[in-house]
């Protein structure tokens, strides 16, 4: 565990060894053999040659980026020392969507040879951890050795940032293998292999060599290694690498992360979240009604989204040209619910992905949060994180971690298209959650495309303070609610040659909710209802069995007729009378509130009129509650008893309607 | 303050109380706390329990030889096993009563949930009393009797009286799940972690392959006052989208429930309502109140049940135990109110009459009927009795506005000088004693109104009493004397 830590508390000193070995004039540049780095607190320096294994300073605390060393030269000032790289990728480090390629599942310990000539094979000196590690070379179709100390990386394939392919069996001669010092010793002599030519990688590749001693004080802690597996970070290379350790905050942060890791009973770490399977296959539908209910069903994911292709089009343009470009940006969507704003851009990513599987455009990262499946605006940075990443964090860490993520330059880093659902539950006092969602795409290097869907159109307007609006810009777009001929055009398209509805029945359901909200869910909740009362009077004449006109009725009306009449005429006697003497009172009083005693004065009264012997107090106010839990009355706290105030929560005529009818 | 009156409901329960007259004693005690009707609702369910401890012994084995006559006792310890286990909600009915189509309805819903793995949400809305969790109960019943639900549904029951927030619920769903960060009892993690591994738990699944769950989420309209309507978006969510089919089910009283909720929320329910509006006319009433008393037909004792059914056919035919019916139906049609009118009834009933008798239904429906307040003017003294028609004098003239306590004690010195020939004077301190006691009882409640501190004399006061139930209160008092009645009786002070 403390292995990569101490790195990071401990001030590392470069220096050469040696005199340099060569010289170009032309560039100014002297070459060198080997370089040795000294740790604060430790005796013994480190040190590293051409042609070792060594690892690199990355994103990735735990898993730093592993290297070939090929060059060491300084410029002329002779300060800042450069080193020259073959890059090797860990799996971690391949684009999730391109893992499945391999195949199989990948080694623990595979490493892969990198290969891409866009890649800058130059970084800083000072981002050289130190010593050695690595690998053996396995051929294709050996298997990987057993029993061997973890510690050892193995090479078999090739990744060419497209695929895997086999290893040129003619680079790698198992030749002379150097001497792998025992752990905890110095590190390896120097092997003076100067010049960066094809035939030094071939011969060092193939070498066995076991880890270095590191002695920049680290453990063989394999343990170690293997808790931190989980927290990988994934992240492309950054190449051209900077010193990032020279970020005071680094050690702050390792530090609260470290206290947080082991020590608080978490959920159990292997605790896979899973609802059991069932016993039996659930059953396929059988005729053509349950047929057309399962295509009816708001889950079930449709072949097209009809009716939203200029919005399609719109974002999927905003979100093609900001991966071609490798830039960022943010861009609101609004709507009611119901109108396919979530849908139309998990419509794009989709076909996105789909042209970046065929390398139309580069590959993107595709990462969705949402605002209601949080318990706090903070907990965002941490689904961010740990869908990027696989890291868990706390909101703190997370934000940092995700600041100095975006903010870092590093060419190769995939671009990240986030989509932020529900954006107004973010809001926070300070509104810094949005702020920084706003912030990072703004940066140079950051490859952020942020899409926010809401329900309000002027959310930015209303809610966020200037400079977070400012930074959202003002791509924005807004989806209508659906018209009928929308609708009607999206059930037939789901039911897809399903017979299953009269078209008038059609037209009618899409008219009805298109006038009332236009929401897309209710469309096919309604349309769903209607099959299933279809089924059920499905014996009688009606026998063309389509959903009719009847049917649809019916749905609408169970739907959206209020239920208030309907539970006055279901109410007992004295109920109706409660009622009556509640409108009678505020006749009288000419208010629409009235205490109970007030009210409980008229329905004695009432009672005596209708021939009924007056209930007593205690009954008037039963009656009163019942009203009141069903919220046909409002009410105030029963504690006030006889002075409690009333008032109707239905309007007066609705009452006297449904009272009447009796 | 509901949430701690039902914690100690629930300790009452465990302390059982022997007599029915203590146990009538505590009623009008707890009907006089002005429950909100929630803990109503709640406390006439857990009083069930207790109602069975009260009612006598525990009741004899039944006999292995059906043929085999009972001796008295033990065919009506019996008999009144039986009628407990209906009247307290403790055995489901058979199948319920005029609740057909909302029963097929329900059932063909959560069949589908359980074969087909359909997701789908539904709320169930009725008055309280009404039927709703019996008719859950029914429905689950018989879906629990198809083999291909039996082994496959997955059951979870919340409610918004006991999981008053986001977290507690998440909690409980996960326990009741028995899902993998459960140890024992206990549920590992933050809130935000409980959310986020139901939430992955709930998206691994599909509609085809894992095991569907049923959400019953009793007091709906509680959940909707969480913040954010958290856990209601996200079951609602899941139920509109392809992961675990689940099937959302709310149990409420609240007509207006739909408006609670957040229209992000409100769109992604489905928008089923089922209500539960009883249509029941008076004749329909009783052939229920008939079929709930009578006792059926595998009873081990058919000469004592048949002598124990005819009693109630003639006593439901009965002129007063009708008129009584019909007062109980005009107050209310839900079958809780039957049951614990029937219940005091049945208690009754013991081996030197072992029929149901009228009388019986008289005295249990005097219990029910009375006023809250009678018993407690019942008890006071004379002199607090005449503060008492002193305030209704002052209410009568100054129309219901406040008085204060010297008012009222001149209003008392006025009746003593003028009118009062039984009633010695009694000194003001004594006067502000008998004042301060029906502050107590809350017979007389300060107005709040929220003013720095005024001398006790002269601090607002309201009557709790009702012109109705001041002169029942003095029908009543033995032995009260006719100078105060008259002075009650007359018009003014």
């Amino acid at each position: 565990m403390s292995r990569y830590i101490t790195r990071l508390r401990m001030r590392r000193t470069y220096k050469w060894n040696g005199r340099p070995v060569g010289e170009d004039r032309k560039l100014k540049r002297q070459y060198y053999e080997s370089m040795s780095i000294s740790v604060e607190g430790k005796t013994e320096d480190a040190t590293v040659s051409l042609g070792q294994y060594i690892l690199i300073e990355g994103d990735d605390d735990d898993n730093p980026f592993v290297a070939q060393l090929l060059k060491l030269y300084t410029d002329d000032s002779g300060k800042k020392k450069t080193a020259v790289l073959q890059w090797f990728v860990r799996m971690c480090e391949v684009p999730q969507s391109k893992r499945k390629l391999l195949g199989r599942d990948p080694h623990p310990q595979e490493i892969f040879f990198y290969q891409d000539r866009s890649c800058d094979n130059e970084v800083d000196g000072e981002t050289i951890l130190g010593a050695v590690q690595v690998g053996i070379y396995v051929p294709v179709q050996d298997p990987f050795p057993v029993g061997k100390s973890r510690d050892i990386l193995f090479v078999k394939l090739l990744w060419d940032t497209k695929s895997f392919r086999a290893l040129d069996p003619e680079l790698m001669q198992p030749s002379q293998s150097p001497k792998s010092p025992p752990p905890s010793s110095r590190g390896p002599q120097p092997r003076a292999l100067p010049t960066p030519d094809p035939s030094v990688m071939k011969r060092a590749m193939s070498g066995i060599l076991t880890r270095g001693s590191m002695s920049t004080g680290k453990m063989s802690s394999s343990e170690a290694e293997s808790l931190h597996s989980a927290s990988k970070l994934s992240a492309a290379k950054a190449l051209s690498a900077k010193r990032r350790s020279q970020a005071v905050s680094g050690p702050q942060v390792r530090k609260k992360l470290d206290l947080c890791t082991p020590a608080t009973p978490r959920t159990p770490r292997h605790a896979t979240p899973s609802i059991p399977s069932r016993t039996a296959p659930a059953r396929k539908p059988g005729n053509v009604l349950e047929e057309a209910r399962a295509r009816l069903h708001v889950s079930s994911v449709p072949e097209s989204l009809p009716c939203r292709e200029q919005e399609f089009q719109d974002i999927y343009n905003f979100v093609e040209s900001k991966v071609i470009d490798g830039t960022g940006g943010c861009m609101y969507i609004s709507g009611v619910p119901g109108t396919g704003k979530t849908a139309t851009v998990h419509e794009v990513i989709r076909s996105l992905q789909q042209s970046a599987e065929q390398d139309e455009i580069p590959h993107f990262r595709f990462i969705e949060i949402n605002g209601m499946k949080m318990t706090d605006p903070h907990q965002a940075y941490v689904q961010i994180l740990q869908k990027l990443t696989d890291q868990k964090a706390t909101p703190d860490h997370a934000a940092a971690l995700l600041e100095k993520r975006f903010s870092a330059p590093a060419p190769k880093k995939e671009t990240v298209v986030l989509l932020v659902d529900e954006l107004d539950l973010l809001w926070t006092r300070k509104q810094n959650v949005m702020y920084n969602l706003f912030d990072w795409p703004t940066r140079r290097n950051a490859r952020l495309v942020v899409l926010t869907i809401a329900n309000t159109m002027d959310l930015p307007e209303r809610i966020m303070i200037n400079r977070v609006a400012s930074r959202l810009g003002l791509t924005r777009m807004s989806f209508q609610p659906y018209t009928f001929k929308q609708l009607q055009q999206i059930i037939t398209s789901r039911l897809n040659r399903v017979k299953a509805f009269e078209e008038d029945a059609l037209q009618l359901v899409s008219r009805k909710v298109a006038a009332l909200s236009g929401d897309a869910r209710r469309c096919l909740d309604i349309c769903r209802r209607a099959t299933e009362i279809c089924e059920h009077s499905g014996s009688q004449k009606n026998s063309s069995g389509l959903v009719g006109m009847s049917h649809v009725m019916e749905a609408l009306d169970e739907m959206f007729s209020s239920s208030y009449i309907s539970a006055i005429r279901c109410a007992s006697v004295q109920e109706q009378l409660f009622l009556r003497a509640v409108i009678a009172e505020f006749r009288r009083l000419g208010l629409e509130e009235a205490t109970f005693q007030q009210v409980f004065v008229q329905h004695q009264a009432l009672c005596r009129v209708e021939g009924l012997q007056p209930a007593n107090v205690s009954e008037g106010l039963t009656v009163c509650q019942r009203l009141g839990s069903c919220r046909l009355l409002l009410l105030e706290g029963s504690r006030l008893d006889l002075f409690l105030r009333i008032r109707l929560n239905v309007s007066q005529d609705d009452v006297l309607y449904a009272l009447k009818a009796d | 303050m509901c949430l701690k009156f039902y914690g100690e409901l629930l300790e009452a329960q465990n302390q059982p109380v022997h007599s029915s007259v203590s146990w009538a004693a505590e009623r009008h005690l707890l009907s006089a706390l002005m429950w909100t009707p929630e803990i109503r609702h709640v406390a006439s369910r857990k009083y069930a329990g207790q109602w069975r401890e009260i009612t006598g012994p525990a009741p004899v084995k039944m006999s292995k030889r059906r043929s085999a006559a009972l001796t008295g006792a033990q065919g009506i310890s019996l008999a009144q096993k039986l009628l407990r286990e209906r009247l307290c909600h403790q055995k489901l009915p058979d199948q319920p009563v005029g609740l057909d189509s909302q029963y097929k309805h329900l059932l063909e819903l959560l069949r589908r949930t359980a074969v087909h793995g359909e997701s789908n949400s539904v709320l169930i809305v009725g008055p309280r009393g009404s039927g709703k969790t019996m008719l859950l109960g029914c429905v689950l019943r018989e879906l629990m009797s198809l083999k291909e639900a039996q082994k496959n549904v997955l059951l979870v029951e919340l409610n918004g009286l006991l999981q008053t927030d986001d977290k507690i619920a998440l909690k409980e769903i996960t326990r009741q799940l028995h899902l993998e960060n459960v140890v024992g009892d206990k549920v590992f993690g933050s809130f935000a972690e409980n959310l986020a591994f139901l939430l992955e738990a709930l998206k691994k699944g599909d509609k085809s392959s894992s095991r569907p769950v049923l959400f019953v989420l009793d007091e709906f309209d509680l959940f909707a006052h969480h913040k954010n309507q958290t856990l209601l978006y996200n079951l609602l969510d899941v139920s509109q989208s392809a992961q675990t089919p689940v099937a959302v089910l709310g149990l409420t009283c609240r007509l207006d429930v739909l408006e609670l909720l957040e229209k992000r929320v409100k769109s992604r329910f489905s928008h089923r309502q089922i209500h539960l509006f009883s249509s029941l006319s008076f004749a329909q009433y009783l052939d229920v109140v008939r079929a709930q008393l009578s006792l059926p037909p595998d009873f081990p004792d058919p000469k004592f049940s048949d002598e124990w059914n005819h009693s109630v056919t003639k006593l439901c035919e009965d002129k007063t135990v009708e008129e009584i019916l019909r007062r109980n139906f005009n107050g209310s049609k839900d079958f809780r109110s039957l049951h614990s009118l029937l219940f005091l009834a049945v208690s009754r009933v013991s081996v030197s009459h072992s029929t149901l008798r009228e009388a019986d239904l008289i005295e249990a429906w005097r219990l029910i009927s009375v006023d809250s307040k009678a018993n407690v003017l019942h008890g006071l003294s004379i002199l607090e009795l005449c503060l008492i028609i002193a305030m209704k004098h002052l209410n009568d003239t100054y129309d219901g506005e406040p008085f204060n306590f010297q008012m009222v004690h001149n209003e008392f010195k006025k009746f003593i000088q003028r009118k009062s020939h039984s009633i010695h004077k009694f000194e003001k301190p004594v006067v502000m004693k008998a004042f301060e006691h029906l502050l107590q009882l809350e017979l007389v409640r300060p107005v709040d109104s929220g003013v720095c501190k005024v001398q006790r004399e002269y601090q607002l006061m309201r009557l709790m009493l009702e012109h109705g139930q001041v002169m029942e209160a003095l029908q009543r008092y033995p032995q009260c004397p006719t100078d105060v009645k008259q002075w009650a009786l007359s018009a003014f002070g």
